[in-house]
């Protein structure tokens, strides 16, 4: 019971993390691969339909991380089976998301999961980018500058009407620009 | 494209509108466009009612409004205007999505629809445009902006964002599309209109002086940018997280955080690079 949990509290987090990408249609956990590989390749070749019963696993963390989804149900795998002997890294099918595909490698240890990581996330140019939305710290050099003369409107604070007779807002206005 | 700006709201409305009547860039144009089209006079009087008319039901400046005088017990919610009901509807559904960091109850019991007011009197102006025939349009209700229609024949709006440190520069700027994507882009600060948000009891002085929020719609920017100024670090992580917006957020001490969708500068093209590029002509 005490692994159920772990596995299931593994899988909420999951879906924390997961949940915000609109995941599409997910594949089960397809193969072992070395703890310490980084391997990418392996897509949905294994369908989940395909893939034999299992309960409380491995997949089923991973399904879990798409569960809000709605998109798979009751997927397991051969990797199923509830003893550590299933201890391992799996890499996750390739899914599409509304930033991207993206691709989750699930290690498990002593029967649960222990970590979450997602390998990859592309744009729809098949760059590399970001994994999550989450503000990060940007120089001022970085985001992209304008002069006055270059943009159609300031967005600012709410300013008052004083105010505004002091902004930027207010010199465009003038100029008609 | 012509520029106007009128007072509303204790601000100031700032609009740009193409395809009025008398404000094509060329005779050619003009002669081109259909009789129909609006002037830009009928234009600008369109979106002044919509604000004057959300300004008498919502104002809390203005002591004859519906909401004065609910705030005075003079008149009960329940008896009030569509507006003001609907308003309040639309607050409490945000100060639910938001966990209650977003909310029309001020600190001493008045109910407070500023934050969502001019919103609506933003949205319903962008399509009192659209219904009018003006084909491109970007509406700045103090500092809150939202546009429809592409700025120029495939081009985008750029928008300036103010540096709170200078209200004569510019921080930064975002692109909006006019037409699907990004269409708004709201701003809340804690420093200009200091009342103007209230954090969270316990929260303590908001962390950030000034939040930018680039949506979809200008009430989910609106409303987002508000509730996280007041709620903090927290607050910006859960939402950018949950909706699908860009925020670019400062702090106290001057420094900024973006998310990955915020527009960066352009790369500088390496030195190395250009003079390769150079000699390969």
């Amino acid at each position: 019971m005490r692994t159920r949990a772990l596995i299931l509290a593994s899988a909420a987090s999951a879906t924390a993390i997961l949940g915000g990408w609109q995941l599409g249609a997910i594949g089960a956990v397809t193969a072992p691969v070395a703890q310490s590989t980084q391997t990418t390749g392996t897509t949905a070749s294994t369908d989940a339909s395909t893939s034999t019963s299992g309960t409380g696993t491995s997949s089923s963390g991973s399904t879990g991380a798409t569960g809000s989804s709605g998109s798979t149900a009751g997927t397991g795998t051969s990797a199923a089976a509830s003893s550590s002997s299933t201890d391992g890294t799996y890499t996750g099918s390739t899914v599409s998301t509304r930033f991207g595909d993206v691709q989750v490698q699930v290690t498990i240890s002593g029967g649960a999961i222990t970590d979450v990581t997602p390998l990859h996330l592309t744009d729809h140019d098949g760059r590399s980018v970001m994994i999550s939305n989450q503000a990060a710290p940007i120089l001022r050099d970085e985001v992209l500058q304008a002069q006055s003369a270059s943009v159609y409107l300031v967005g600012g604070a709410t300013y008052t009407s004083q105010a505004y007779l002091q902004s930027l807002q207010s010199a465009l206005d003038q100029a008609g620009f | 494209m012509t520029a106007r700006a009128f007072p509303a709201m204790g601000t100031v409305v700032s609009l740009r509108l193409e395809g009025t009547r008398d404000a094509m860039a060329t005779d050619a144009a003009a002669a081109s466009l259909e009789a129909e089209s609006p002037t830009t006079a009928a234009a600008v009087a369109a979106v002044g009612e919509v604000f004057a008319r959300w300004e008498a039901h919502c104002s809390l400046y203005d002591p004859a409004s519906e909401l004065s005088r609910i705030g005075r017990g003079e008149l009960g919610l329940v008896d009030a205007g569509e507006e003001v009901r609907g308003a309040y509807e639309l607050a409490l559904h945000w100060r639910a999505r938001t966990g209650g960091s977003f909310t029309p109850h001020r600190g001493d019991g008045l109910i407070d629809l500023n934050g969502v007011v001019k919103a609506l009197a933003i949205a319903e102006s962008g399509a009192a445009l659209d219904g009018l025939g003006v084909t491109r349009w970007g509406i700045d209700a103090g500092g809150d902006v939202l546009v429809g229609g592409a700025a120029a024949e495939g081009q985008a709006w750029r928008i300036g964002i103010v540096d709170p440190a200078d209200r004569g520069a510019l921080l930064g700027a975002i692109d909006l599309a006019g037409v699907g994507g990004r269409m708004a882009v709201a701003t809340s600060g804690s420093a200009e209109r200091g009342d103007h948000i209230w954090t969270q009891p316990g929260a303590g002085p908001a962390a950030f002086v000034q939040v930018s929020v680039a949506a979809g719609d200008i009430l989910t920017a609106d409303v987002l940018a508000t509730a996280i100024v007041a709620g903090g670090r927290a607050a910006l992580d859960e939402y950018t997280e949950r909706f699908p917006i860009d925020v670019l957020a400062v702090l106290g001490d001057g420094s900024l955080l973006a998310t990955p969708g915020w527009p960066r500068a352009d790369a500088v093209t390496q030195p190395s690079a250009a003079r390769d590029a150079a000699a390969a002509r």
